[in-house]
């Protein structure tokens, strides 16, 4: 009954149109009104919910993003992306998909990235004769990458949510080869469409330029290698290399790329105090509500009933990101992470899948979620950016949602594309 | 939302006190960053770790995370899904959007006072390593009640006194 | 009535062994008047959010160790103390005696009832640099302690570089050398996998912190003075059975690391180290004047 109340409260109010965190926290304070609990638990809840030492990263990681924005380092990345890949066919959307893998690899952000990427690249794409909704649609899925390629504040939440057993380090290296291979995937999607619309080739540059270009964009990816070497070498925690990096970002712009206007920089701490405000508040009220589904065991129930259904682990795997899907059609990655990683985890630990490659399906599967309506936060940004009604982009989105679910079939069934990199590091 | 004029005084006066949390949210996070930068050279370089660094960055987050998102709901741009309200015919749509901004204004009220509690209750409970009272934690939830109900009650008010004068629009994103 | 118990373990556990066996006892010994349900795995919550939980009632009852505890409960920092009791069995009798029962009246003072009283073990140093066999050998070492003053001060008095640190980053962190160890009893050592990064373990024993079953006061008050009475014979005797298996535990840990290749040292003469919290001792005697008889009946007593 009390269950009943958290879940009927919830859906009707996001029906309606609450945003979802309000919904998450409203209908928690229903159930434990219900019980006879004081609602104020929902409160202390959510605080013990924020207040967690790992994600202190996330704040960091958005801020590096919101520099490389707001101070050139994005436009630099763009730059060498396009004198490396643009002379291949379709070559501003390999230029697209190429600088996600470099830019999103340092925010972890999938919004920043289309911001970022999406305000530089959309108007040349249409200029170019690229048809909007093909321009839209490139940068909102390439942009998903980024959630996989480390490091990633998504990668830290689940850590989280799946109680601290599992080491981001190695988080960081599974999602490499994923993460590398949606961007191959999504390129080929976006190879054969240019062929398709006879989309140009930009002319090669010249070697002298490529060396011009990377000599440009090499410290400003630098910040990744911060971030991430920092976390692997064991000099900083992620915590502190993430602070490092945004940091460097930060100094780099000013002193050495002087790109960074006091304008900008006051842009990019409120850009970052928005988007952690967003992030943790889900977090926050998602903790509210996770304590109420582990009060009524929804975790164990569930798993009974998904392991009575079929005893096959592939049949298993696939109802689980199904049911991922689904759940990532209507709300967004960190609340869900931190609900389902409690429920779907043990399952698939008990069919012998390793937690990381576990993690890395995960945050695949609910990156495909953000670029499907009814809620998509990045398809909405990347309509927002192109300047085009979201109706218009979801007629040609579906080569590229085939493109993710190829590489998500991968990670899921074939654990050696996560777990190769670190067992040969680790 | 478009609203006549005589409202304008109460509009800047909010946006004000949003602008104030924003502000206040950012000086946290600049300070956090430094403060773990202070961290790493304590460690490597005096090999004496600031021990309050942690205890103080938790603490710091709140303030971010809860007066952000209360300033989230004056600039509308939590996560939600507008897709079924939005087939709905602008009168209901209208109605919608003033029960949601209620719902939230009486969900700052329960915010606020269970803050309240939560901060008489930790009044002695130290945090750790800071010696400061657990209530100054929950002061962020408290200040975040508060705001809510303000921003959203207000809003909701004026949509109801302006209720001719306005129509829900899908919203655009702000880039 | 129905209990709702928090623990932080997994299933098997010796704590959440003993709780089970707690919950049947009171149930069988109340005819099914009072039964409960346990929820392992500390799903419903960390630690410091569950003290806070069981003090409002939302939980019945739980099994918390009386470190945590001190930030709000001043008495019960007073076995957060390093070298207070001198070994494993005196804690056993002065907790089940008159200190237990002052400490148990500054608990119900904010709510918590005690029902038994746990054993954790004794916490020793561990790291990746060399043994510890003096204070000396602390010197430089960066240590990760939890977040509290005392833990801090202890390892600062003996010149180590202290650093609080979430637990789940440790085993990481010692891996790569961004802290040379940490400190703790031998099961958390080996269930953690501390010992394949940290070979050394040093038998300081500088920490014995009990643990506490406990009831909120809200649901304690509800119950007849027979329920009551179970409740506490039922805790002792818990208590009782999770000694035993701890005691186990704590042996099966120690071979598994030895297997291990764990170099495991004994201190010869604890008297340097327990010197060496002199300032320790001073600092907390001037913060909290009040327990200096409470820290004298203990560190008086045989
Ligand atoms: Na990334
Ligand atoms: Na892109």
């Amino acid at each position: 009954m009390g269950l009943m109340i958290l879940l009927l409260v919830f859906g009707l109010l996001v029906v309606v149109g609450m945003p979802v965190a309000f919904a998450m926290g409203i209908a928690a304070a229903s159930a434990f009104w219900f019980e006879g609990f004081p609602m104020l638990i929902t409160f202390q809840r959510a605080t013990a919910g924020v207040s967690v030492f790992s994600l202190l990263a996330i704040p960091f990681f958005v801020f590096a993003g919101e520099i490389m924005l707001h101070g050139g380092i994005a436009a630099r990345l763009v730059k060498l992306a396009a004198a490396l890949v643009g002379h291949l066919k379709g070559g501003l959307a390999m230029v697209n998909i190429f600088s996600s893998m470099l830019f999103g690899g340092i925010s972890g952000s999938a919004v920043a990235d289309i911001s970022a990427l999406g305000s530089l690249l959309i108007p040349v794409m249409k200029e170019r004769g690229y048809r909007p909704d093909f321009a839209v649609n490139v940068t909102v899925t390439s942009s998903i990458a980024g959630i996989v390629i480390p490091p990633s504040h998504n990668m830290i939440i689940f850590a989280v949510a799946a109680g601290g057993g599992i080491s981001i380090s190695k988080l960081f290296l599974a999602g490499v080869i994923p993460g590398i291979l949606m961007c191959l995937s999504l390129a080929v999607a976006a190879y054969i469409l240019s062929i398709k619309h006879k989309y140009p080739a930009e002319p090669f540059p010249g070697w002298r330029e490529v060396g011009r270009s990377a000599a440009d964009a090499i410290p400003g990816f630098i910040t990744a290698v911060i971030i991430v070497g920092g976390t692997l070498s064991g000099v900083f925690t992620v915590t502190e290399s993430g602070a490092f990096g945004a940091l460097y970002a930060l100094l780099l712009t000013k002193f050495y790329y002087r790109s960074l206007s006091w304008e900008s920089f006051v842009l990019a701490v409120t850009g970052a105090v928005r988007t952690t405000a967003m992030v943790m508040i889900l977090i926050a009220f998602a903790s509210s509500f996770a304590y109420l589904l582990a009060l009524y065991q929804v975790p164990t129930k569930l798993s009974g009933l998904l392991v009575s259904i079929s005893d096959n682990p592939i049949v298993i795997l696939l109802m689980i990101n199904v049911i991922l899907l689904l759940l990532g059609m209507i709300m967004d990655m960190a609340a869900l992470i931190l609900i389902c990683t409690p429920i779907f985890l043990p399952i698939a630990t008990g069919l012998g899948m390793d937690p990381t490659q576990f993690g890395i399906m995960m945050l695949v599967n609910l990156g495909l979620g953000l670029c499907t309506p009814p809620v998509g936060t990045c398809l909405f940004v990347g309509c927002a950016v192109g300047r085009i009604k979201i109706e218009e982009a979801l007629k040609s989105i579906w080569p590229f949602y085939l493109a993710i679910l190829a590489a998500l079939i991968l990670v899921t069934y074939v654990p050696a594309v996560s777990l190769w990199l670190p067992s040969l590091l680790g | 939302m478009g609203q006549s004029s005589r409202f304008e005084k109460l509009e800047a006066a909010l946006d004000l006190i949003r602008a104030a949390c924003i502000f206040v949210a950012a000086v946290a996070l600049v300070v956090l960053i430094a403060t773990f930068g202070w961290l790493v050279f304590g460690r490597y370089v005096l090999n004496a770790t600031p021990t309050w660094v942690e205890q103080l960055a938790l603490l710091l987050i709140c303030y971010v995370a809860f007066l952000g998102a209360a300033a989230g709901i004056k600039e509308d741009t939590h996560l939600g899904v507008s897709l079924f309200r939005d087939m709905m015919p602008f009168v209901i749509q209208k109605v919608l959007l003033i029960a949601t901004d209620f719902a939230l204004a009486a969900f700052g009220i329960v915010m606020l006072i269970a803050g309240i509690t939560l901060m008489q209750f930790g009044w002695d409970t130290l945090l750790p390593m800071l010696d400061i009272p657990e209530s100054f934690r929950t002061l962020a939830i408290t200040s975040c009640g508060a705001l809510v109900t303000l921003f959203a009650g207000a809003r909701g008010v004026l949509r109801i006194l302006t209720f001719s004068d306005w129509q829900p629009v899908t919203q655009e994103l702000e880039i | 009535v129905e209990l709702r118990g928090w623990n932080i373990h997994v299933e098997d556990y010796p704590v959440s062994i003993a709780m089970e066996s707690f919950m049947e006892e009171v149930t069988e010994r109340t005819g099914g008047e009072i039964t409960g349900q346990i929820y392992h795995n500390g799903v419903l919550g960390s630690q410091p959010d569950a003290i806070e939980q069981i003090r409002l009632g939302v939980i019945d009852f739980g099994e918390f160790s009386l470190g945590p505890m001190g930030q709000s409960i001043p008495e019960t920092n007073v076995v957060s103390l390093p070298f207070i009791f001198s070994s494993i069995p005196q804690m056993y009798e002065l907790m089940d005696g008159e200190v237990g029962e002052a400490i148990g009246a500054g608990m119900i003072e904010k709510g918590i009832v005690p029902l038994g009283w746990y054993d954790a073990g004794a916490r020793s140093f561990y790291n990746s640099v060399r043994p510890i066999n003096t204070p000396a050998d602390v010197e430089g070492l960066k240590v990760r302690v939890m977040s509290n003053d005392l833990f801090v001060g202890m390892v600062e008095a003996m010149d180590g570089n202290a650093t609080p640190m979430a637990f789940a980053e440790v085993y990481q962190s010692i891996k790569t050398g961004v802290v040379d160890g940490a400190e703790n009893n031998p099961p958390s050592y080996e269930s953690t996998s501390h010992f394949e990064v940290a070979q050394y373990y040093s038998l300081t024993e500088h920490l014995i912190i009990p643990e506490c079953l406990c009831m909120s006061l809200k649901t304690w008050e509800t119950l007849t003075p027979e329920q009551q009475t179970i409740l506490k014979e039922a805790g002792h005797a818990s208590a009782l059975l999770q000694r035993e298996l701890w005691q186990a535990r704590e042996a099966a840990s120690m071979e598994i690391v030895q297997a291990g290749g764990t170099i495991v040292n004994t201190i010869e003469d604890k008297a340097p180290f327990q010197e060496a919290m002199a300032p320790v001792y001073d600092q907390f005697l001037a913060d909290n004047p009040d327990l200096a008889d409470l820290v004298n009946m203990i560190r008086n007593a045989e």
